[in-house]
């Protein structure tokens, strides 16, 4: 007779955690879903922004997950200053980008440690699949997360389980082993039969990277306000305003310590407003209609000019000669510039980052 | 979706107005958390996503969802929180 028992989930929602979630009920264990929150994920952000191109908002694919299963989820904020932190001094490094994926799943998991106390519950699962990727998912690192963590033998990969030293819930008889997955590599072809097997109605496409960490141009972003902290003597540190920041507008550099970021969108344009507070200037054309920019760290007057240069050149006024542009600095002095769009495509595309 | 005038009298308001997703949901279960069961609740949000996530959280929390519609620049959102069933896996 196999014993009751109750595990904390964690799901994103994808083929591989849904897939977790199902064999985990299916052996009659009570589950509690728990998505965290890390402010750096893809998709809310394209929502934010209106959804897609077509007009479609993209759904949470973690509630979506919870909602066909009819498994209780909790959303948990991880956004704080605690996870940015991590962020600049990763144990474990950091991926091809800004992405030190082996600490952020530590840092996960110690959350989730402490949901599954809180709770009652025998332990942790979550959708890893041994091998599926190139760091985070080894068989060493596996088993770095479970033991920095605090979660020794109480962390579940169940679609690799059989290929994994038994866990606590297995040796107990919460869990029969027996009915536990061996994946292994980065195949789907045996998770989609599964997810069919086990009565699925729907997963969504692999992500690819749903993280903003994983991204290129994202991490040239993360990285560049670093540099520029130090240029200007600042502590070496991202804060939340920053992370939304990178995330919207182009970016120019205009010299160590100052930078530039024009909206792209209306949507954009209302977020460059909200966040223009007491650190950064706020630089919009005055007579034709054109974008919200945002200019940080203190310029030269050579870089005031460039920057007004640059909005005149992304508004209706791109091709007058002359564009006034409205400079208000955090302390609500305001000066107008009169400069000419700048026209030098390839100067622009030298500054972007 | 019902009329907005179908719908029974709020015990709470919540607004969420400014706040990004998923951070409404967050602040939606803090608050059902202190409701008595039966209670509704109005949840008031400006980010587009709680149309699609108010009815599938409150299918995976088992809260009974009433509506969710746009009422001018802002969503409005009523659910009704439902005693918590035993819960048995399949």
């Amino acid at each position: 007779m196999k014993k009751p028992g109750k595990a904390i989930a964690m799901i994103s929602g994808g083929l591989d955690s849904t897939l977790a979630l199902a064999m985990i009920r299916a052996q009659g264990v009570e589950v509690k879903a728990i998505n965290f929150y890390t402010g750096f994920c893809i998709t809310e952000t394209q929502r934010r922004k209106g959804g897609r191109q077509d007009g479609t908002v993209p759904q949470n694919e973690a509630l979506r997950a919870a909602a066909e299963q009819e498994v209780e989820i909790e959303y948990i904020d991880i956004s704080g200053d605690a996870y940015l932190d991590m962020l600049l001094h990763p144990k474990y490094g950091y991926g091809a980008n800004a992405n030190p994926c082996v600490d952020c799943r530590i840092f996960m998991m110690r959350k989730a440690k402490e949901v599954m106390e809180r709770e009652g519950a025998d332990f942790v699962f979550t959708g890893e699949v041994l091998g599926q990727r190139p760091k985070s998912q080894r068989r060493d690192t596996l088993w770095a997360i479970e033991r920095e963590s605090g979660l020794k033998g109480r962390l579940v990969r169940p679609l690799s389980a059989k290929l994994l030293p038994p866990s606590i819930p297995e040796q107990e008889g919460i869990l029969d082993r027996s009915k536990l997955g061996d994946l292994n590599g980065r195949g789907r072809t045996r998770q989609i039969a599964m997810a069919r097997e086990l009565g699925l109605a729907e997963w969504p496409q692999p992500a690819g990277g749903c993280c903003f960490l994983t991204d290129e141009s994202f991490a040239r972003k993360f990285f560049d306000i670093l540099v520029q902290r130090e240029a200007a003597g600042e502590p070496r540190r991202i804060d939340r305003d920053d992370v939304v920041l990178m995330t919207t507008g182009r970016h120019f550099r205009l010299s160590p310590t100052v930078k530039l970021m024009v909206g792209r969108t209306e949507v954009e344009n209302g977020t460059l407003e909200t966040y223009a507070g007491d650190r950064r200037a706020r630089l919009v054309a005055r007579v034709h209609a054109g974008p919200v920019a945002l200019v940080e760290g203190v310029p030269t007057w050579e870089e005031r000019q460039l920057a007004a240069r640059i909005v005149a050149r992304y508004g209706k006024g791109k091709d007058e000669p002359l564009v006034e542009v409205e400079w208000r600095d955090p302390d609500g002095a305001v000066e107008v510039l009169e400069v000419e769009p700048e026209r030098d495509e390839a100067r622009v595309e030298q500054l972007r980052i | 979706m019902p009329p907005p005038d179908a719908l029974p009298e709020p015990v709470q308001i919540l607004d969420t107005s400014g706040l990004l997703c998923p951070i409404p949901i967050v602040k939606t279960a803090a608050a059902v958390k202190r409701l008595a069961d039966g209670d509704v609740l109005l949840v008031i949000a400006t980010d587009p996503g709680i149309a699609v996530d108010m009815p599938m959280w409150c299918k995976a929390m088992r809260h009974e969802h009433l509506a969710t519609f746009k009422d001018g620049p802002s969503w409005k959102s009523y659910l009704r929180k439902r005693p918590r069933a035993p819960r048995h896996a399949p």
